[in-house]
């Protein structure tokens, strides 16, 4: 069914006709799988709906007219800045898909060291006109790929920054926002048109109706700018990167520094974190390359850092016994960059690591130092430009346990819940066999430490149907796991609650039937009369979790 | 009808916590602001959750308003006494426990009567610290303090805007209670979260709504929190203040900005001489003598070091602040003319003493604050001084605080202005300070984050789409309009 | 290959569209962080390489047809290669450039084609040129009064193979006879086809022109070992391109050098020497055929194989081009050797250097495209503050010669052959 040519003319002389289609193929293009992409953005296996028409939006103003007609019509919508994930694209067939692209305008103010920013403006440019001013901003695990505005507004935003420059969530100032009905609002300071420097209030903040613990994944309006804080680079005004192809790496004055620490048993791994959380020496912490797993991250590195190895070099690289050796080493790790702001911050820094490690019986991994790899390593963790290495091993890879707690709780997890993953890699064939051990994830998730935001890289074939089925079975098993030990979803079912399988959206009574057995439902009954109040034409879908309020139960 | 209300709040309370003698009355009807109240007609004491679940309900029953209380006076901003009549003051200073401290976690959890020096003394013997603003009242309440989004003094550690704070228990206007942020994901009842080792660290959400932002900065008008976790530090082994003095403000930014930019210093503020000495002196006579001796502006920068290498990280903070201080034409020094740093640290962190240091001037003051970035500071004070001027106010009475906030990405600017509440002249003189104060700098761009009083006309009327998210905001959690009634409205 | 050979990479992309930005470890600016003229210009991520993957995906799958825009989209690829780069800076498996390739052809085959395209092919039939209009018989005019060795008749050190810009475009014909001055001044014996040989036909093979192009390489691969060519030199990125990477895959073991290469060769052994100075600051521009396209073809056959329960590899190893290996150096050699010159950078070079808005015939089919891609590049060039733009393809120079940047400015550009020349 196409729009009535009512609407999509209307459509059309908000945008200009450049600035919109309903091609098919130009549709076809703006449709989601979650399986080549990640489970825990959507639904596994089945492609998301074909929208009705991709909208092009150049201004706030065109955004608000388009959710304008969109309301008029009773048409559901949703906005999209990169499209990686899932969550950006449509859940129902009677839909069109905005793409933010042509809104990236990203302005500075490094006096205030704050960006203003558009949804198009991504991690890696933010961050290139930040350093230009000697400030950066907090990268999320995603990838510098990531819009800012998404991750910051709509998405949850932590990553190895996170613990010296908070979640993207702490750092977002004044936001402005076309509502789900097409009103236009600004939140905190730049509502009264005092400057962006504030995101709160006045009185209780009207940010509460779009980021909570994450962001309402684009159901709840059009985020069109927001002012995000930045942080200190005590480095050159770009990021210099040498090296050939993909062994690029950051050649760096000396106050950066990349260490990986390595721990004898995940009591120490604990100590040192929490160390950490309690004093200010890190400028990252981020447990990265455990992402291909315990059994092959040093071989991985030598690939990565090799520009003549490739994959198949695996099997030569594991039996490498020097290898096995640094790999041994770095078997319980975590990767942290210092950067000293002055000298002496940066004497400070290194003692202070050295003093961590005394105090958690750990020791710096070696081939981690060797100039190469540092550089690499270095450059790597700063800009996060890597992360299509998520898919390296296999084209597809999903996170899944998702340790979403504190570090006394799931360290002493970590090896019974790599068991688990190993068992699947050896006695079944769906997933790759990594080593049992792939988790990975920020030192902390909020800023200054005290929530971890863990996940295991489980990789497998899209292309190969039965890895796909496999996969979802071990997912199966490590929700039973999960469950067992009181720790919350899997994280490759966080969103099993906001698509159906199908990937369309669910409808109430299925809403309702999940949220009514909530330990607290007034959370869901809650956030379905924010809905009702701010989104009256329910055109977001249904990321927006929702309770109809007359179903809590009594005495709840 | 008082007489069945007066039953029925026994009722739920206890007689004993049911006061309607006319005194106490009167001492809930009005504040040392310049802001009007109405007399009350019950005030009432809760000795826990349930009591004020069944208040509230009751409240929407009967439509009575009700005023949620938890500090002891006197209070300042006019948001704890009523707009309205037939008002019901819930007094919450009786639910007074500290329910948890959790070294291992940082965390605390305490109900709204505890008040600062109640809970430091408790942390201490565990080790740790709250983040405190700027000498507090002694009977101010922790949790409102939190709740309103008071200043605290190291910017660089407040991640959050609204750190410390993190999960809640609220009592919403519309009578159901729930728990917020993580503590809102897991069975309503904190000894069995803390037995699933869940210590209510993650204050956001639970979901995608964020219930933490809807008590706070809210006056009471949302609901009634019950108890609250809070993030503690460390506490330091070796704590230092010092002091960067200058004759201008304007000598002090580029200073300031850089040693936020770097995140060094663990408190740092800026404050004219009348505030410092405001804060440091014992009696109205010391202050002026202070007023005479003290630089006129000063940037206080505190430094510690807690338990890794903490001689090492205070001598780096130290030497490297100096050397900021003396790249802008600045010394950073450990003490002012007989003022030694640790008894301005020691006034800082702690409580006031009984007679609030603010009220010791003059017997009274109003302060006009709000949020703004720190170079727009000098040209809020040119306008004040002009104002104060105008108005035949003293230039030299009024007391300027300037703090950073949220890793340095927005400063509370606070005017304060002094005054003898039994001087007419003086008293009616400041209100118009007051008044066209608050306009003026409203004018000029002020952003009352926290609108107390004839605020929040001047901040919701400049923004119409905030107002009405906001009044759809209040008729979700509070539909009867029975939460501190007729404040945050225009 | 057939367009369902690729249905693996299409099912293995992860959908992260990282193939619209420079590796993001070398990006800069805001300005100049975007790779892909296409969805530069288009603005739809259906122009990427992701959005081609998806597209011939459902294609094959029977839910998109040939629509003008889907046709539109398929040929709008200047095959430059930028995507396919930033791709592999991760991963192993996929070969974005290829596909996008691939489903030129594929509809090529099926008939759906630009009209602007056929022209150039009937062009290139009848008179081996994709230059619309030219004859092959004037194909040697640019060579009149040029004393080069016959190579039917005699060996010389090198072929000087033109190719079609040089030899008809009027403007640029000097550029090749100055080329073939300098090497003869160098002592290089040059050698020549005399016009026995064809357009490379490289532009037809990123046109998705697969027999014509097979046409016309066959021709010139046999002409070449009738003449017995060992070593071509050629001035033109694209034809390099063609010969160096194309044609071995059809059997070819001419040595293939660009003309940069040779230039740094004598420069180096001092077989050229600069007598004036040329007091000007340049930017270089880095031709995607010479640069991240300039790799040598390394003959492979193997298959698939999985390790580790679903690591898919290949057996044996398979060649990887990633751009890594192009020419870059050589080029920035010879203006490093150019008294006076400075050689100022812009922030898109080398591997993820910005596209000139000519290839994949673009320049032919889609003028308004390929003009606002060569006025990207300009605008990046004057931001250096550079007094001219150089490069080493007589299609970037002529695609920038025709273009403004963003404000409206033109730029003074040079083919590096005439900057040699001024200095000599």
């Amino acid at each position: 069914m196409a729009l009535a040519r009512e609407i999509y003319q209307a459509l059309e002389d908000i945008v200009g006709k450049k600035n919109i289609s309903e091609d098919i193929g130009v549709c076809e293009s703006y449709r989601s799988i979650a399986s080549q992409t990640s489970a825990h953005y959507g639904p596994f296996d089945h492609w998301t709906p074909l929208p009705q028409a991709v909208i092009l939006p150049g201004s706030t103003e065109e955004v608000q007219n388009v959710v304008r007609i969109c309301n008029k019509y009773k048409i559901q919508f949703k906005a999209g800045s990169t499209f990686y994930a899932t969550m950006a694209y449509i859940g129902s067939d009677y839909a069109v898909q905005l793409d933010m692209r042509r809104m990236s305008k990203i302005e500075i103010d490094a006096k205030n060291q704050c960006a203003i920013i558009e949804p198009y403006a991504i991690a890696a440019v933010v961050q290139a006109e930040a350093m230009k001013v000697g400030l950066n901003l907090n990268i999320p695990g995603v990838g510098c790929s990531s819009s800012t505005l998404a991750s910051t507004s709509g998405w949850a935003g932590f990553g190895p920054t996170s613990i010296f420059m908070g979640a993207s969530g702490e750092n977002l100032l004044s936001a402005e926002w076309v509502l789900p009905d097409g009103e236009v609002i600004k939140t905190g300071s730049a509502g009264a048109g005092a400057g962006w420097f504030c995101g709160e209030g006045p009185g209780p903040s009207f940010r509460s109706v779009f980021r909570g613990v994450t962001g309402v994944a684009g159901s709840m309006g059009v985020c069109t700018k927001i002012a995000v804080r930045l942080h200190p680079w005590p480095g050159p005004t770009f990021l210099p990167s040498d090296g050939v192809l993909p062994a690029y790496k950051a050649v760096l004055p000396d106050n950066f520094k990349c260490y990986t620490l390595c721990f004898p048993d995940w009591e120490g791994w604990t100590t040192a974190a929490a160390i950490i959380h309690e004093n200010d020496v890190l400028y990252l912490g981020h447990r990265q390359y455990n992402m291909f797993g315990r059994n092959l991250k040093g071989a991985m590195i030598r690939i990565l850092t090799d520009p003549e190895k490739q994959l198949c070099d695996l099997p030569e690289l594991l039996e490498d016994p020097e290898l096995q050796k640094q790999n041994e080493s770095m078997k319980l790790e975590f990767q942290v960059v210092i950067a000293g702001m002055t000298k002496k911050d940066m004497e400070y820094k290194e003692k202070a690591i050295d003093e961590i490690l005394k105090l958690s019986r750990g020791w710096k991994n070696e081939m981690m130092l060797e100039k190469d790899v540092h550089d690499w390593a270095l450059l790597y963790l700063l800009r996060l430009g890597h992360k299509n290495l998520n898919y390296v091993l296999c084209g597809a890879y999903e996170g899944n346990f998702g340790m979403s707690s504190n570090l006394y709780v799931t360290t002493p997890l970590m090896e019974e819940a790599s068991a688990l993953k190993r068992k699947w890699e050896v006695e079944a064939t769906a997933i790759a066999a990594t080593g049992g051990d792939s988790e990975m994830g920020s030192i902390s998730g909020i800023g200054g430490g005290g929530v971890t935001g863990w996940e295991y890289f489980t990789n497998f074939d899209a292309y190969d149907k039965d890895s796909i089925r496999g996969t979802k079975e071990f997912f199966d098993d490590t929700q039973r796991w999960m469950t067992e030990h009181g720790l919350g979803g899997d994280f490759s079912r966080w969103n099993t609650e906001c698509r159906r399988e199908d990937s369309y959206n669910y409808t109430q009574e299925e809403h309702d039937s999940f949220f009514v057995k909530m330990a607290q439902p007034h959370v869901m009954a809650y956030q379905w009369k924010v809905r009702e109040a701010f989104n009256p034409n329910h055109l977001g879908g249904s990321y927006y979790r929702t309770l109809t309020p007359d179903k809590v139960p009594e005495g709840k | 009808m008082f007489d069945s209300m007066k039953e029925k709040l026994a009722t739920i309370v206890g007689a004993d916590n049911v006061k309607d003698d006319a005194g106490i009355l009167e001492s809930y009807a009005k504040d040392q602001s310049f802001a009007t109240g109405i007399r009350p007609w019950f005030v009432v004491k809760p000795q826990n959750a349930q009591q004020v679940q069944d208040l509230v309900k009751w409240a929407n029953e009967t439509s009575t308003p009700l005023v949620p209380v938890s500090s002891g006076g006197p209070h300042h901003k006019g948001d704890t006494i009523p707009s309205v009549p037939q008002s019901v003051i819930v007094d919450l200073s009786g639910m007074n426990r500290i329910l948890n401290i959790n070294r291992q976690q940082r965390m605390t959890v305490v109900e709204p009567g505890v008040t600062y020096g109640e809970l430091q003394e408790a942390l201490a013997k565990e080790g740790m610290t709250l983040s405190m603003p700027l000498a507090p009242r002694a009977t101010k309440s922790v949790m409102t303090s939190v709740l309103e989004v008071e200043p605290r003094l190291n910017a660089n550690h407040q991640w959050q805007y609204h750190d410390p704070l993190r999960c809640m228990e609220v009592v919403w206007g519309d009578g159901n209670s729930m728990f917020t942020g993580e503590a809102a994901g897991g069975v309503k009842d904190l000894e069995k979260q803390w037995d699933a080792q869940k210590w209510q660290v993650s204050g956001n959400g639970p979901n995608m709504f964020d219930f933490l932002r809807i008590p706070t900065q809210a006056q009471g008008t949302m609901g009634i929190v019950t108890w609250a976790s809070l993030k503690c530090e460390v506490l330091p082994t070796i704590h230092n203040m010092h002091f960067v003095p200058a004759k201008k403000l304007e000598n002090l930014i580029d200073f300031v900005y850089r040693v936020i930019r770097l995140r060094f210093s663990d408190e740092l503020m800026v404050m004219n001489g009348s505030y410092l000495a405001e804060l440091l002196g014992e009696s109205a006579e010391q202050i002026q003598q202070l007023k005479a001796e003290l630089p006129q502006w000063v940037a206080l920068v505190g430094v510690l070091g807690r338990e890794l290498l903490p001689e090492d990280r205070v001598e780096q903070q130290t030497s490297d602040i100096e050397e900021i201080a003396q790249q802008h034409g600045l010394k950073m020094v450990p003490a002012l003319p007989k003022i030694k740093g640790d008894k301005v640290l020691a006034k800082a962190l702690n409580p006031s003493k009984e007679l609030y240091w603010k009220e010791t001037a003059k017997g009274a003051y109003q302060d006009i604050f709000f949020v703004t970035t720190l170079d727009k500071t000098p040209m809020f004070l040119k306008a004040m001084y002009e104002l104060a001027e105008d108005e035949g106010y003293n230039t030299s009475d009024i007391g300027v605080y300037i703090q950073p906030q949220h890793c340095g990405s927005s400063y509370h600017l606070e005017f304060h202005l002094p005054y003898d509440p039994n001087n007419a002249l003086e008293t009616a003189k400041v209100k118009r300070m007051f008044e066209k104060g608050s306009e003026l700098m409203s004018g000029l761009g002020a952003f009352y984050a926290r609108p107390y009083g004839m605020w929040a006309k001047l901040q919701l009327n400049k923004d119409a789409q905030s107002y009405n998210a906001l009044k759809k905001l209040k008729k979700i959690f509070d539909p009867n309009d029975v939460m501190n009634t007729g404040k945050l409205t225009v | 290959m057939s367009l369902q050979d690729y249905r693996p990479m299409m099912e293995r992309c992860s959908m992260c569209l990282n193939c619209r930005w420079i590796p993001f470890d070398k990006i800069k600016s805001q300005r100049y962080g975007q790779n892909c003229p296409s969805i530069g210009y288009y603005n739809f991520n259906t122009n990427t390489a992701r959005g081609r993957f998806q597209m011939a995906q459902s294609m094959l799958d029977g839910r998109t047809t040939y629509t003008d825009d889907v046709i539109e989209t398929i040929h709008s690829c200047t095959a430059c290669g930028a995507c396919d780069m930033a791709c592999k800076v991760c991963r192993y498996n996929l070969e974005p450039l290829d596909h996008n390739l691939e489903l030129k052809a594929h509809a090529v085959a099926d008939g759906k084609t630009l009209p602007g395209q056929l022209p150039v092919i009937e062009n290139l039939v009848k008179e081996n040129t994709m230059l619309v209009g030219a004859k092959k018989a004037n194909r040697m005019d640019w060579a009149e009064g040029l004393d080069m060795i016959d190579l039917f008749k005699e060996t010389a050190d090198v072929a000087f193979f033109a190719g079609c810009q040089y030899s008809y475009n009027k403007d640029l014909q000097k550029v090749a006879r100055n080329a073939v001055k300098v090497l003869q001044k160098a002592g290089v014996k040059v050698g020549t086809l005399g016009g026995a040989d064809n357009c490379c036909a490289g532009r037809a093979l990123q046109m998705g022109f697969t027999k014509e192009y097979n046409d016309q390489s066959s021709a010139n691969i046999k002409a070449f070992e009738k003449a017995g060519v060992k070593t071509i030199v050629t001035p033109c990125s694209d034809c390099y391109h063609a010969f160096k990477r194309q044609y071995p895959k059809s059997g070819s073991t001419v040595e293939v050098l660009h003309m940069v290469e040779y230039l740094d060769r004598l420069i180096a052994d001092g077989k050229i020497k600069f007598t004036k100075s040329v007091p000007m600051s340049v930017t270089y521009h880095d031709p995607c055929h010479l640069g991240r396209l300039g790799e040598s073809f390394t003959p492979w056959e193997g298959k698939e194989k999985k390790i580790l329960n679903q690591v898919h590899t290949w057996e044996p190893r398979r060649p990887r081009y990633t751009g890594a290996n192009g020419i870059y150096d050589a080029p920035r050699n010879i203006l490093a050797s150019i008294p006076g010159v400075e050689l100022v950078e812009m922030e898109r070079i080398r591997e993820y250097s910005w596209c000139c808005g000519a290839g994949g015939g673009c320049s032919d089919t889609l003028p308004e495209f390929s003009s606002w891609t060569a006025g990207e590049r300009l605008t990046e060039a004057n931001a250096t503050g550079a007094d001219a733009l150089v490069s080493a393809c007589p299609w970037c120079k002529n695609n920038f010669a025709n273009a403004v940047d963003e404000n409206g400015n033109k730029m003074q550009v040079l083919d590096i052959i005439e900057l040699v020349q001024m200095a000599l």
